[in-house]
C-alpha cells in the first residue's frame, strides 16, 4: 500500500508550518513500509493538536479523551492482539494529564507504539506552558511555572523499564519514518519522542533552534546498552536515533511469566487464549 | 473419656424445650487473625453440603485488615437473603471485641453464648439477656499468665459448634479437606484441634435443622457478579483493587483465562475503564468493577463510552461515602452518581442487584443492554451483597449470549445513522469499516463537528436508545406481598432480602423493587401503586436519593421516606420503627 492509502478524506486543521504535518507523513510512510492493512490498524489518541492526527488516517481510529489514550490502546491490543496498535499524542496529553499511565504502559510492555509529538507548549488552548516547555521559553514569554524544570521524556520512559526508546524530529522525514517503523516492529511497548515544533505559540525561530540542537547518535552506538542509553538521556543535547532497544533475551523468562502473570496481566503472554494469535511481547 | 468423637452430644435441660426452628443465627466475634470468617465459611460449606440454605455477612473494623472482626451466619431450611434479627448462638473469643458490634448483635432469652474461659467479664447490657449461663471454653492457650500460640481458636470453636448442632465430625473433616487440602500441615493441626473440642462434654444442644440432602453451592455476591458476567460473554476485565469489590477481579483472575479471556490489574480506575473501552472498541465484551471512589474517577470515561457508542459494563459495589467514607460498610448512596454523574448530556443505563442469586441474572441483563444498544451500563451492588456469602440452588445459564450487531460492507457508509436507534458496530479487522470513534461531537459518518444543529440531532439519536431500552425493560422489577395490600414500600438493591422477610410477617404491606433504575419502569410502578393507602420509600442514603429521583418522574406527594446513612443494614425491628415514624 502507498503512504497516501493510509490517509482519510479529512484535511488537517493544523497551522501552517506545524511539525505535526511531518509526523503524519512519516507515519503513513512507515505503515506503508510495513504494509500494515488499514483494517488491521488501530490508532488511539487523546486530546490536543497532535491528537487530531488519528482523524487523518484510514484506520480504526479513536480520538478519545485528554490523557487516556494509553489505557484505551492497552485494552484494544490485549483484546485484539492481531491488530497493529499505535498511540499518538502531545506532551501535555502524555506528560501532564496522562503521565500516570506512561510508566505503567512501559512496565506492562504490551505491544503498542507510543509516538509523542513534543512541541513544548499547549497549542490547542493557545499557548500555555507544558511539562516540557523550557525554562528560558517560559521566562521569555511570561508563562506560568518558570521555576519548574521540564520533564525529560526519554529518561522517564527508560527509568520505567521501557524496552524501546527512540528520538527523532519532524524536520528529518527519512529519520522519522525509520524510527516509527522500528518502533512498530519492536515486539513490546515502544516509545518515540518526536520533537515537532509549534509554529504559532512558540518563540520566533523555535523550530530552527530546536532542530539545530539535535545530533545523531554515533554509528558505533550500541542501543542494547541500558547504561549508555541513560547517559545519553541525561546529556545536554537532543541525540536522535534508537537510544535503547532491550535485547529479546533480557525479557522475563517464560517460566516466570507463567508462574506470576505478566505485569498484572492474566493469562501470561504465552498461554493460549482462543483468538490469541500473537500474544503481546512474544513476537520477535 | 466418656463420649467419643462420634457420640451424640450431651444436652442440657433447658435446650430440649425449644420449639422447632427453621433457621439459626450465629454471631462469631473475634480479633483479626482469629479466623471467624474462615469459621463461618466452613459452617456454610457444611450446611450447603447437607442441603441447608444460609448466608454469612462479615463485619470488620474500619482498617479492613486487623482489628475486630465479626461474622454473622444464618443457616436455614429455605433460601435466606437476610441474616436474621436476633442471634441464637454468640461465640466470642474476647469480650472487648464486642463493643464495636453494638447494634449489630442482639441476644434473646433462648440464645446461647460461648465465651473464652480465661476471661471473667460478663456480657454487656446492650446485648440483651441470654437464657442460661454462658459456656466458657479455654480457646486461648495460656502459659505463665501469657497468651501463647496454641490450637487455632476457630477450629476449637468449630468442634464445639458441631457438637452442639449434631453435625458429624466427618463432615467438618471434609470441609477442612476442601479448604486446606493443599496444605497438609495446616489440615492436620486443624483436624486435631477440631476433634479435641468436639470431645467436650456439656456442650449445650443447639437448634437442629434438617437439610434436603442435595448438596448446594456457596457463592459471594462478588463471585456471582464475576461468573454471571462470564456466562454473559465477558472476555476482558480491567480493574483496580478497592474494598468491597476486589473479589470480582480476583475471581476473574482465577476463572476468566480458562474461558479465553484476559484480566488486567490497572494502575487506577481511569485506566481500568479506559482499557474496558479499548477492548470493547475492538469488539470484545468488557467490564470493570469498583466502588464509589473508583466510580468517581471513571466518570469522564463513562461519558466517552456513551458518546463514542462503545459498550461498557461498570459494576459499582457501593460503600459508605463520600471520599474514603467507611470502606467496609454498605450504603446505597451512589445512585445519584450512577444516574446523573458526568458532564454534558449522555444516556446510560443503571441496574440494581438484589442478592447473590440475582447478581448472575442481572449481569446477563447488563451485557444484553450494553451490547445491544452500544451504551454504558452501570450495575449497582453494595457491600452488603458483595461481601456476603450465600448458599444457593445451582444455576445453569440457558439464555442466548448477548450479541453486538456487527457491521458488514452491505450496511453502507454511515457509522451513526440518525434514522436508527443503533447502527451496526464496526469491529476492527473488518475490511472497509475503518472509521474514527470520538469523544468529540461528530456527524453520522464520524467526522468531528462543532455545529450546534448536529449536536442536537446526535444527542437526540443517542437518547433515543433510552426509549428503546425502556420499552424492552418495562418488566424489569419485582414485587413482594399481595397485590391488594394497603401499605406500600418502594425500595431497591439489597433491601430486597429484608423486605422479603418483612412482607411474610406483615401481610398489610406490598413492595415494589426496580431491577432497572434508569430508565425506570414507571408504567409498572404507576399500575402497582393503585389502591394504596400509604407509601414509603426505603433506602440507605442520607439524602433519600431514590425518593428524590422518583419525585422528578412521578407524583410523590405524601409518600414517606425511610432514608438513613449506611453503615449497618436495616433490621426488621428498625424498619418497623422507621416505617411507623414515616407514616404521614
Amino acid at each position: 500500500m502507498n503512504p497516501k492509502d493510509y490517509r482519510s478524506a479529512l484535511a488537517p486543521v493544523w497551522c501552517s508550518g506545524c511539525g505535526d504535518f511531518g509526523v503524519l507523513k512519516g507515519l503513513t510512510q512507515a505503515l506503508s513500509d510495513l504494509d500494515v492493512q488499514p483494517e488491521k490498524l488501530g490508532v488511539v489518541s487523546g486530546i490536543g493538536c497532535s491528537s487530531r492526527l488519528v482523524g487523518y488516517l484510514n484506520a480504526y481510529s479513536f480520538n478519545s479523551i485528554h490523557g487516556r489514550a494509553l489505557p484505551i490502546a492497552t485494552g484494544l491490543k490485549l483484546a485484539r492482539p492481531d491488530l497493529t496498535v499505535v498511540v499518538v499524542g502531545g506532551d501535555g496529553d502524555g506528560f501532564s494529564i496522562g503521565l500516570g499511565h506512561v510508566p505503567h504502559a512501559a512496565r506492562r510492555d504490551v505491544d503498542i507504539t507510543y509516538a509523542v509529538m513534543d512541541n513544548g507548549i499547549y497549542g490547542l488552548t493557545k499557548g500555555q506552558a507544558s511539562p516540557t516547555t523550557e525554562v528560558e521559553v517560559k521566562r521569555d514569554m511570561g508563562l506560568a511555572g518558570v521555576e519548574e524544570r521540564p520533564i525529560n521524556p526519554v529518561l522517564l520512559t527508560l527509568s520505567a523499564g521501557c524496552g524501546f526508546v527512540a528520538r527523532t524530529h519532524a524536520g528529518n522525514l527519512p529519520h522519522l519514518r525509520r524510527m516509527l517503523r522500528e518502533a512498530i516492529q519492536y515486539p513490546g511497548f515502544a516509545f518515540v519522542h518526536i520533537l515537532a515544533a509549534c509554529a504559532t505559540y512558540q518563540i520566533p525561530g523555535y523550530a530552527e533552534k530546536l532542530y539545530q540542537r539535535c545530533e545523531m547518535l554515533p554509528d558505533d552506538y550500541d542501543p542494547a546498552d541500558y547504561a549508555a542509553a541513560t547517559a545519553v538521556a541525561i546529556g545536554d543535547g537532543f541525540r536522535l536515533g534508537v537510544l535503547y532497544r532491550r535485547p529479546v533475551e533480557q525479557k522475563l523468562a517464560t517460566a516466570v511469566e507463567k508462574a506470576l502473570g505478566r505485569a498484572g496481566i492474566w493469562p501470561p503472554a504465552d498461554s493460549a487464549t482462543g483468538a490469541d494469535e500473537t500474544a503481546p511481547g512474544d513476537r520477535s | 473419656m466418656e463420649s467419643g468423637a462420634n457420640a451424640p452430644p450431651a444436652s442440657r435441660g433447658a435446650a430440649e424445650a425449644r420449639p422447632a426452628k427453621t433457621s439459626v443465627v450465629f454471631a462469631l466475634v473475634g480479633s483479626g487473625g482469629d479466623g471467624v470468617a474462615v469459621l463461618g465459611d466452613l459452617m456454610l460449606w457444611m450446611a450447603a453440603h447437607q442441603g441447608l440454605y444460609g448466608m454469612m455477612v462479615q463485619s470488620y473494623g474500619p482498617q479492613i485488615r486487623g482489628g475486630e472482626s465479626a461474622a454473622i451466619v444464618r443457616i436455614a431450611t429455605d433460601e435466606v437473603l437476610y441474616e436474621g434479627e436476633e442471634v441464637d448462638v454468640l461465640l466470642c473469643f474476647r469480650l472487648s471485641d464486642l463493643a464495636r458490634f453494638q447494634g449489630s448483635v442482639r441476644l434473646n432469652e433462648t440464645s446461647t453464648a460461648i465465651l473464652e474461659a480465661s476471661e471473667e467479664g460478663t456480657l454487656p447490657e446492650w446485648l440483651g439477656r441470654a437464657g442460661g449461663e454462658p459456656l466458657r471454653y479455654p480457646f486461648a492457650t495460656i502459659q505463665d499468665g501469657q497468651v501463647v500460640p496454641g490450637d487455632p481458636k476457630n477450629m476449637l470453636a468449630l468442634g464445639l459448634l458441631c457438637r452442639g448442632l449434631g453435625w458429624a465430625p466427618g463432615l467438618a473433616h471434609a470441609a477442612l479437606e476442601h479448604r486446606f487440602g493443599h496444605r497438609p500441615q495446616v489440615l492436620a493441626r486443624d483436624v486435631a484441634a477440631l476433634d479435641r473440642a468436639f470431645a467436650t462434654r456439656d456442650v449445650p444442644a443447639l437448634p437442629r435443622l434438617a437439610g434436603h440432602g442435595v448438596p448446594l453451592a456457596v457463592e459471594s455476591g462478588n463471585e456471582a457478579v464475576a461468573r454471571g458476567a462470564m456466562d454473559a460473554g465477558l472476555r476482558f476485565f480491567a480493574g483496580y483493587p478497592i474494598t468491597p469489590s476486589s473479589e470480582v477481579m480476583e475471581t476473574l483472575i482465577d476463572e476468566l483465562p480458562g474461558r479465553g479471556g484476559r484480566v488486567v490489574q490497572a494502575e487506577d480506575e481511569i485506566a481500568a475503564l479506559g482499557m474496558v473501552v479499548g477492548s470493547s472498541f475492538g469488539g470484545v465484551p468488557a467490564m470493570t468493577a469498583t466502588s464509589g471512589p473508583g466510580l468517581s474517577l471513571m466518570t469522564e470515561m463513562m461519558g466517552l463510552s456513551s458518546m463514542a457508542e462503545v459498550p461498557s459494563v461498570i459494576v459499582d459495589c457501593q460503600r459508605a461515602g463520600p471520599a474514603t467514607g467507611m470502606p467496609s460498610r454498605t450504603e446505597q448512596s451512589d445512585l445519584y452518581h450512577a444516574l446523573y454523574g458526568g458532564h454534558g448530556d449522555f444516556p446510560r443505563v443503571v441496574l440494581g442487584v438484589f442478592d447473590v442469586v440475582h447478581a448472575r441474572d442481572i449481569m446477563h441483563k447488563a451485557f444484553h443492554v450494553s451490547e445491544t444498544w452500544q451504551i454504558p451500563v452501570l450495575v449497582l451492588s453494595d457491600a452488603y451483597i458483595a461481601q456476603r456469602r450465600q448458599i444457593r440452588d445451582p444455576v445453569v445459564e440457558t439464555r442466548e449470549l448477548p450479541r453486538r450487531k456487527r457491521w458488514t460492507a452491505g450496511d453502507g457508509p454511515v457509522r451513526f445513522s440518525i434514522e436508527h436507534v443503533t447502527s451496526p458496530f464496526r469491529v476492527p479487522g473488518t475490511p472497509g469499516g475503518q472509521y474514527m470513534a470520538a469523544g468529540l461531537e461528530h456527524t453520522p459518518d464520524g467526522a468531528p463537528t462543532a455545529d450546534g444543529d448536529w449536536h442536537e440531532r446526535m444527542n437526540r439519536r443517542r437518547f433515543q436508545k433510552l426509549e428503546a431500552i425502556a420499552a424492552a425493560t418495562g418488566g424489569w422489577y419485582r414485587t413482594l406481598g399481595e397485590g391488594d395490600a394497603p401499605r406500600g414500600v418502594i425500595a431497591w438493591g439489597s433491601q430486597y432480602g429484608l423486605l422479603r422477610e418483612w412482607v411474610r410477617e406483615h401481610q398489610e404491606y406490598r413492595v415494589f423493587l426496580p431491577e432497572i433504575l434508569l430508565p425506570f419502569p414507571l408504567a409498572a410502578l404507576t399500575e402497582w401503586r393503585r389502591g394504596l393507602e400509604s407509601l414509603t420509600v426505603v433506602e440507605l442514603s442520607y439524602q433519600g436519593q431514590l425518593h428524590r429521583m422518583l419525585s422528578s418522574l412521578t407524583d410523590m406527594n405524601g409518600v414517606g421516606s425511610v432514608a438513613r446513612s449506611g453503615g449497618l443494614p436495616l433490621s426488621l425491628k428498625e424498619l418497623a420503627r422507621r416505617l411507623e415514624e414515616a407514616r404521614p
